[in-house]
């Protein structure tokens, strides 16, 4: 027996354990998805397509999963590099203040946002008596809130990967930039900044992808009203019944994401090269 | 030759499983119920007593309605269920289908007391309502000083931003929604009305929610006042310390019918028939009103005050209850709900 063939027998059964649980229910998904009452047909990708309303749903979730990704770009790197420049001792801290929230549930989490967020809830109340909203105003059930609460759902995974790479960089080189006259901002933009990028890259495309395709959250916070695809799914699955059509959305959903998955390796696959 | 195999072996599986229900045949009673808070009572007001009172077992097997209806249709060669609640009109469709046998009234003693409305199916195998979950509006009686009166009340725009709508994905939320449509000049065939006078009401700052539990958020927390909903949901409410109360519109009440079904095809339709009859005891029918605020479909039930004011209560409160035809909503969901989604997201 060559070593080849050794190498291929051992891999076998996670090759068959990935087989049936990855691509079975991939190919099940897309061979549903153009399945009619007479044989293959693309009427539901069409319907989806032709729809205004459905367009708006697609519409929302990509929007609303790029201000995410954008919101918590902006906060997760400045996050990841005061953690990795300060003590030890206050990093250990720090990274379990980012952890901490992962070991509690999302739905948990959630719920607790319903209730800082709801009309007679803490943040309205605050901005209420601050004289900046009126007496109606509340926060649940729009795209702000589903904002807010994916934020903090998925910010753990910006922050840790670019923590990744800041970490890893050599504080030589700003104080090279420092010493050579740059200033503390443009050593960060001209030095620290494209240095990381691998790690906002892999951060982002993890918060986009998650925040696409993420479902408790903007349902309970944005509520029945304020769709995103995957809330679109659930109900074409479980209120119409109409699975061929919550098929094709899932379908759509997944070539979305691929789409922004694709450029976004390549960019990183040039940079680490 | 391996299919004829196979058959052998499930013709002896099922023969041997029929030999073991027809030993036990006479003294199990196989039902399904809602679970929850609704077991309880259940079990309570007509499982324990019947027990007791007949000697059999009754095994309870906690299925929803569609659920329940789903196995029906699954074991249509062999049923596995002797009773069969409904409460989603899956009677109506289950009848036509022969899944449920009619019921010969002489069987039942106690059915000559309950309302005709109630058991005008039983001949074709509808099985009679042995409680109701009256549709109609709960408010809070502290934050409205004026109790709502008509349907049309639901939408003064006054109440708007503090209405709550449940979502007709929700059963109670489609018929209020009907009813809605109804008062707005819609029909079953025309839902339109309806639609529009549910995008004015979110213009307006109404809220919609999919569940019960979130009724309760909205009127404990978020400043709701009115919501069209069910009776018993009320209660609920009113158990957890809000101050809210439930009073039926003038136009009519639409009704959520609980019922009680004879399976088809089973060997212990006696038993079963015996097990409906105590369903619709007044006893357990005042149990049940008293548990959960449901209307009791048996005219000898007694109330108290407090309770009758909770429900739809005697020959006057019943008059007002109207059915939806359970068909047609089937047949028109999936239709409604695209509908109903694409006039919320706007």
């Amino acid at each position: 027996m060559t070593d080849r063939t050794e190498n291929l027998l051992l891999a076998l059964p996670g090759l068959l354990l990935l087989a049936v649980a990855f691509f079975v229910p991939i190919a099940r998904m897309l061979a549903l998805s153009v399945s009619g009452p007479d044989g293959v047909t693309l009427d539901h990708f069409a319907r989806f397509l032709s729809d205004p309303f459905y367009l708006g749903v697609l519409w929302r979730t990509v929007r609303l999963a790029a201000v995410i990704t954008l919101i918590c770009a902006l906060i997760g790197f400045p996050f990841a590099y005061i953690m990795a420049r300060v003590g030890p001792r206050l990093r250990l801290w720090m990274v379990i203040a980012v952890i901490l929230p992962l070991m509690t549930s999302v739905v948990i989490r959630t719920f607790g946002w319903m209730v800082l967020l709801g009309r007679s809830g803490l943040v309205p109340r605050i901005l209420r008596d601050l004289g900046l909203a009126d007496r109606g105003f509340g926060l649940m059930q729009t795209e702000t809130a589903i904002v807010i609460g994916m934020v903090q759902v998925l910010l753990p995974f910006m922050t840790l990967s670019i923590l990744g790479v800041i970490s890893r960089l050599d504080r030589r080189l700003e104080e090279a930039a420092r010493t050579m006259g740059c200033s503390f901002a443009a050593t960060i933009r001209t030095v620290v900044l494209p240095l990381a990028m691998p790690g906002i890259v892999a951060g982002s495309l993890l918060v986009f992808t998650l925040s696409a395709s993420s479902f408790v959250t903007p349902n309970l916070l944005g509520g029945t009203r304020i769709q995103v695809l995957a809330a679109s799914i659930y109900k074409s699955v479980t209120q119409t019944l109409d699975w061929p059509f919550a098929a094709a959305q899932a379908v759509i959903l997944f070539a979305g994401v691929l789409l922004v998955l694709i450029p976004y390796a390549k960019m990183t696959a040039r940079r680490d090269g | 030759m391996k299919t004829r195999f196979g058959s052998a072996i499930l013709g002896t599986l099922v023969l041997a499983l029929m030999a073991g229900t027809a030993m036990a045949q006479d003294k199990t009673l196989k039902i399904n119920s809602f679970g929850g808070a609704y077991e309880q009572a259940h079990r309570k007001c007509v499982i324990t007593p019947f027990e007791k009172e007949t000697g059999a077992t009754v095994q309870v097997v906690t299925a929803y309605s569609a659920d329940a209806f789903a196995q029906l249709r699954a074991q249509k060669a062999a049923p596995q269920f002797d009773v069969v609640h409904f409460s989603g009109g899956q009677e109506i469709v289950g009848a036509k289908e022969g899944l449920l046998a009619p019921i010969d009234p002489g069987k039942l003693t106690n059915i000559a007391d309950i309302y005709d409305f109630a058991k005008s199916g039983i001949a074709r195998g509808e099985g009679p309502a042995y409680s109701i979950a009256a549709i109609g509006m709960i408010y809070d009686s502290k934050a409205m000083s004026e109790a709502p009166r008509s349907w049309k009340d639901l939408l003064d725009p006054k109440t708007s931003a503090h209405l709550v709508l449940a979502d007709i994905s929700n059963g109670y939320g489609m018929l209020g929604f009907l009813m809605l449509n109804k008062v707005e000049g819609g029909d079953l065939a025309n839902i339109q009305p309806g639609l529009d006078a549910v995008k004015k009401l979110l213009d307006g700052g109404a809220t919609v929610v999919s569940t019960s539990p979130e009724i309760q958020q909205e009127f404990a927390q978020n400043g709701a006042w009115l919501a069209p909903y069910a009776s018993d949901y009320a209660f609920t409410l009113a158990k957890a310390g809000l101050p809210a109360k439930f009073v039926q519109g003038a136009e009519g009440t639409p009704a959520s019918y609980i019922t009680v079904n004879l399976v088809a095809n089973r060997p212990n339709q006696e038993l079963a028939l015996k097990f409906i009859d105590m369903s619709l005891s007044k006893s357990a029918q005042e149990c049940f009103a008293n548990e959960l605020r449901y209307t009791p479909t048996n005219a000898k039930a007694v109330l108290s005050p407090e309770v009758a004011a909770g429900v739809a209560y005697g020959a006057e409160g019943v008059k007002g209850l109207l059915r939806f035809d359970a068909a047609t909503i089937e047949a028109n969901r999936a239709a409604w709900v695209e509908k109903w989604n694409k006039t919320i997201a706007h």
